[in-house]
């Protein structure tokens, strides 16, 4: 092990409120010592995108846990939900990142306990005395101000930009000195961010954006406003402008491209207009990740595009029929720019145009609970707002975001997390892990994944140490494939290393697959699923290029599964074989666990519901890797 | 500026009374509880003064003598309405004033507890409270063999395994994504691998022997512990930022029920529950 020290200071000692709100106290009290390896040996499981009582929705829609609460809870603590529930993880977090939206920043938490004569815009006074009116009003009033907010119709006066900056700043200042006293390298991580809410409508455009960077770096900026822009440029103009005078160094990761009626993943840049080389390089410089499962759907995939792939469509009920808001409707044709898989493949037909790749990022899973709880636990699931904590109505009421209709309880997943192959559990080795993206997503379950790309890879490498001849003769997750040498013996096409392991508390494994994308001569993109290693290959032979399903040991009405399918772990080396070396493509694992039942069937035996039948109750969670490319020379 | 912010600012006024009675009741309206047989309101300098600070509060200017007229008959009339209502009892029996109420008391004994800063003592005594939740958790060295799914057959070739291992032959694991060596691990890196059961058994397995097979979330598993830390006796000096974080986390909480208790035990509570 290389004995890479890395210093990280912790800063402590809270904020200190004077009047006017200017000040942070911050004291040096230790410095951790982190010890990182050469490759990353151990994988680290964490959320990129919470919100704490700090963003304006959540607080309206009742959440009263500030950052330390969610801080607290990430790392294994017991804390009472804003509803009054006793709140634990079964495990805890690696890591967190508390993302508020940086529009309103604490703007609704500081309303609701301003002096009522401070306000005098009329609708911002309706809202405040809806706030405090009760939970059914203040949720009315959460609705409407993310309408305004949607729609860019929100008060001057709640966003006003003289008063709201010094708020804004102390605001900041507060939330930096609480993350800094529970960022302990070694053993929890806790990174500074921000969630960047951009939208065109109700067209979803989010993107979270993290720092590696401690407090006394990042309290030399605010969090950046959406409001009023369309387009990311000016969020990569703040990130560049922030790296050229601190040195430190930011990245963004969209999420809900599938709420985002095709806008997140463009042929063309904004304007309409065909997409540049330069803007190409800027997009895939700034954006490494995406967050392709969480809360609010699921992104991976869409039937629309993906029809021979029976296992594509997980958590896309509700959510394809529109944007964020559903204040307009999802065209079929839109869809191919709203889902990962055909982002990739967009991104290789852009490459072979211009020479650049604009959508090569790895991927993520994250919760983006509303709750300041990171659940993503099927068993232990709080929702995506206070609202909706565990009760006997929430799978079935509506749950809309803005006003209006569209999406159900049911609708809304248990998911999801990131695991990050880093080399140390700190700040600056995730932010790098992300940033080379060897990462992976899951809709919850802690599988550990590996995935190696090389040339000369074979079966008898399984025998022998084989994560370290994978990243010495080949390259992670996240990796583009070296050129072909011409010395190497073998088929000429690309062996791939999978390696997956069940969770060690929940169920076993179906099957691990490849999913590859390429471009035709003809400029055309494709893909195919390939079912590389799965249980039980004796019994379950390939018919017709598929594999028979797993089968099911779910007993609904228990909400239980049983092991007695499927398999612990499923580890193969896998070559292209139809392999076309003229040929861009790229490749990335995605593995299925047995079924096991959905958060709605916890539901159903924890309050006694009778449920339309049409709800699903069970699901085949599932872990996305990040890809590995290939380009002719 | 934030609420409490604007509070401070106001406790600094003098004509704001801050009254602690009984150790924490507290007053916090224009000045004092009304007397409601007084007739007269007062708009002298401080009442202006305050009126202006909140005008500049939203607007970042003065106002205008105009706007400053209209601020006092703004003030009169919430004054005289504001007694009328008291005098006709609608405080009483309304949910949403019992409610607010409530929560600007509650916010008020819990804003100087957020910014104070606990002494050593206090820390320590929370560390000596549960020392077993600041121990440094003990870190076990250890390699281990996996063998795939528990099975009967699984079992029978694990004997097998172990045989060779102890006899110093290598054994080929099952391929899978697990460290074949763990340096220095604490108890939960090993539960987040293994799970808690296989954690357990391997605290108990002796120093340099081939032991199994264990059992775990994920299978069978060979095991041989080469090295294990003492338990530690906490530190304030190492577990500081930890203890402060637990002590702080808990202040609001504490000062809030503190306060309460104090006042309930001003009142005498009777539950006469229907028979």
């Amino acid at each position: 092990m290389r004995k890479a020290v890395m210093l990280a200071a912790m800063l402590v000692g809270a904020t200190t409120l004077a009047s006017g709100c200017k000040l942070v106290r911050q004291t040096v009290t230790g410095v951790t010592e982190v010890d990182n390896s050469v490759h990353p040996e151990r994988v680290y499981w964490g959320d990129t995108h919470l919100h704490t009582s700090n963003s304006p929705d959540a607080f309206g829609f009742g959440n009263r846990l500030d950052a330390e609460a969610a801080l607290r809870f990430a790392s294994g603590e017991e804390v009472t939900s804003s509803t009054g529930i006793r709140a634990k993880l079964k495990r805890p977090l690696d890591f967190l990142v508390i993302t508020d939206h940086s529009d309103g920043f604490g703007a609704i938490k500081d309303l609701y306990n301003a002096p009522r004569s401070f306000i005098s815009d009329p609708t911002v006074l309706r809202w405040y005395d809806m706030l405090h009116t009760g939970p059914k009003e203040s949720l009315q009033a959460t609705r409407e101000v993310i309408d305004a907010k949607t729609h860019d119709t929100l008060p001057k006066a709640l966003m006003n930009p003289d008063g709201a900056a010094a708020r804004l700043k102390s605001n900041w200042l507060q939330h930096i000195a609480t993350v800094e006293r529970y960022n302990q390298p070694g053993t929890f991580t806790a990174l500074l961010g921000f969630e960047y809410t951009l939208m065109n409508g109700g067209n979803n455009l989010h993107r979270n954006v993290i720092f590696r960077d401690s407090g006394n770096r990042v309290s030399t900026v605010l969090p950046l406003a959406s409001l009023g822009t369309i387009v990311p440029d000016g969020l990569w103009d703040y990130m560049d402008a922030y790296e050229a005078r601190t040195g430190g160094k930011v990245l963004a990761i969209p999420h809900n491209s599938n709420l985002s009626n095709g806008e997140m993943f463009m042929f063309t840049d904004p304007t309409g207009g065909p997409m540049s080389a330069e803007y190409a390089r800027r997009r895939a410089a700034h954006e490494p990740e995406v967050e392709i499962t969480q809360i609010k759907g699921d992104s991976e995939a869409h039937p629309f595009m993906s029809a021979n792939d029976e296992f594509a469509g997980y958590g896309t009920a509700g959510w394809d029929l529109g944007n964020l808001d559903n204040s307009a409707q999802a065209k079929p044709e839109m869809h191919a720019g709203s889902y990962v898989r055909e982002a990739l493949k967009r991104g290789l037909l852009i490459e072979q145009r211009t020479g650049v790749n604009p959508y090569k990022f790895g991927v993520i899973g994250s919760t983006d609970a509303h709750t300041s709880l990171a659940t993503a636990d099927d068993d232990n699931y709080f929702g995506k707002h206070p609202g909706v904590e565990p009760s006997a109505t929430r799978a079935v009421d509506p749950q809309n975001l803005g006003s209006a209709s569209g999406r159900f309880g049911w609708n809304y997943l248990a998911s999801g997390y990131a695991a990050v192959w880093a080399t140390s559990n700190s700040r600056e080795a995730i932010f790098d892990a992300m940033m080379r993206k060897e990462t992976y997503a899951t809709t919850g379950p802690r599988m550990t994944v590996r995935f190696f790309g090389g040339w000369d890879f074979s079966g008898a490498d399984l025998q022998g140490d084989w994560v370290k001849s994978g990243y010495a003769r080949g390259v992670p997750m996240g990796g583009t494939l070296p050129p072909h040498p011409a010395s190497t013996p073998g088929s000429g096409a690309p062996s791939f290393i999978v390696s997956a392991l069940k969770d060690p508390i929940d169920a076993n494994l179906d099957r691990v697959q490849v999913v590859k994308g390429w471009v035709d001569q003809a400029g055309q993109a494709h893909e195919k699923v390939f079912d590389v290693v799965w249980s039980a290959m004796d019994q379950r032979k390939a018919i017709g290029g598929k594999v028979p399903p797993v089968g099911d040991t779910v007993d609904v009405a228990k909400a239980t599964y049983t092991n007695t399918i499927g398999a612990p772990q499923l580890t193969t080396v896998w070559s292209d074989p139809e392999f076309n070396p003229q040929q861009r493509a790229f490749y990335y694992a995605r593995v299925l666990m047995i079924p096991t039942p959905s958060w709605v069937a916890f539901d159903m035996l924890r309050f006694h519901l009778t449920l339309d039948p049409s709800i699903p109750l069970k699901q085949q969670e599932r872990g996305y890797t990040s890809a590995i490319w290939y380009s002719p020379v | 500026m934030t609420w409490r912010a604007a509070t401070r600012a106001f406790l600094s006024e003098p004509l704001v009374h801050f009254l602690i009675v009984g150790g924490a009741v507290f007053w916090l309206l224009a000045g004092r509880a009304p007397d409601l047989s007084e007739r007269r309101i007062v708009v002298d300098k401080t009442v202006v003064g305050i009126l202006a600070e909140r005008f500049y509060g939203s607007f970042h200017r003065l106002p205008s003598p105009d706007e400053t007229d209209g601020m006092i008959r703004d003030y009169v009339a919430d004054q005289v309405y504001y007694r009328e209502a008291l005098r006709l009892g609608l405080d009483r029996g309304d949910e949403v004033v019992v409610r607010r109420l409530r929560r600007k008391l509650e916010s008020l004994s819990v804003a100087e507890a957020e910014t104070a800063e606990p002494s050593d003592n206090q820390l320590q005594a929370l560390i000596d409270h549960d020392p077993a939740r600041y121990a440094d958790d003990p870190r076990t060295t250890f390699e281990q063999v996996y063998l795939g799914a528990d099975s009967p057959a699984q079992r029978a070739a694990a004997n097998t395994a172990l045989a060779a291992l102890r006899a110093g032959e290598p054994v080929n694991p099952q391929p899978a994504p697990l460290p074949a060596r763990l340096d220095r691990a604490s108890a939960a890196e090993i539960s987040g691998l293994f799970g808690d059961e296989f954690a357990l058994a391997v605290r108990g397995l002796p120093l340099g022997q081939w032991r199994g097979p264990l059992a775990s979330g994920l299978g069978l598993h060979l095991v041989r512990v080469s090295a294990r830390t003492a338990p530690v006796k906490p530190s304030l000096a190492a577990m500081r930022q930890r203890v402060t974080n637990d002590w702080r986390a808990a202040a609001s909480a504490r000062a809030q029920s503190d306060a309460y208790a104090k006042m309930l035990a001003g009142y005498d509570v009777a539950i006469e529950l229907p028979k």
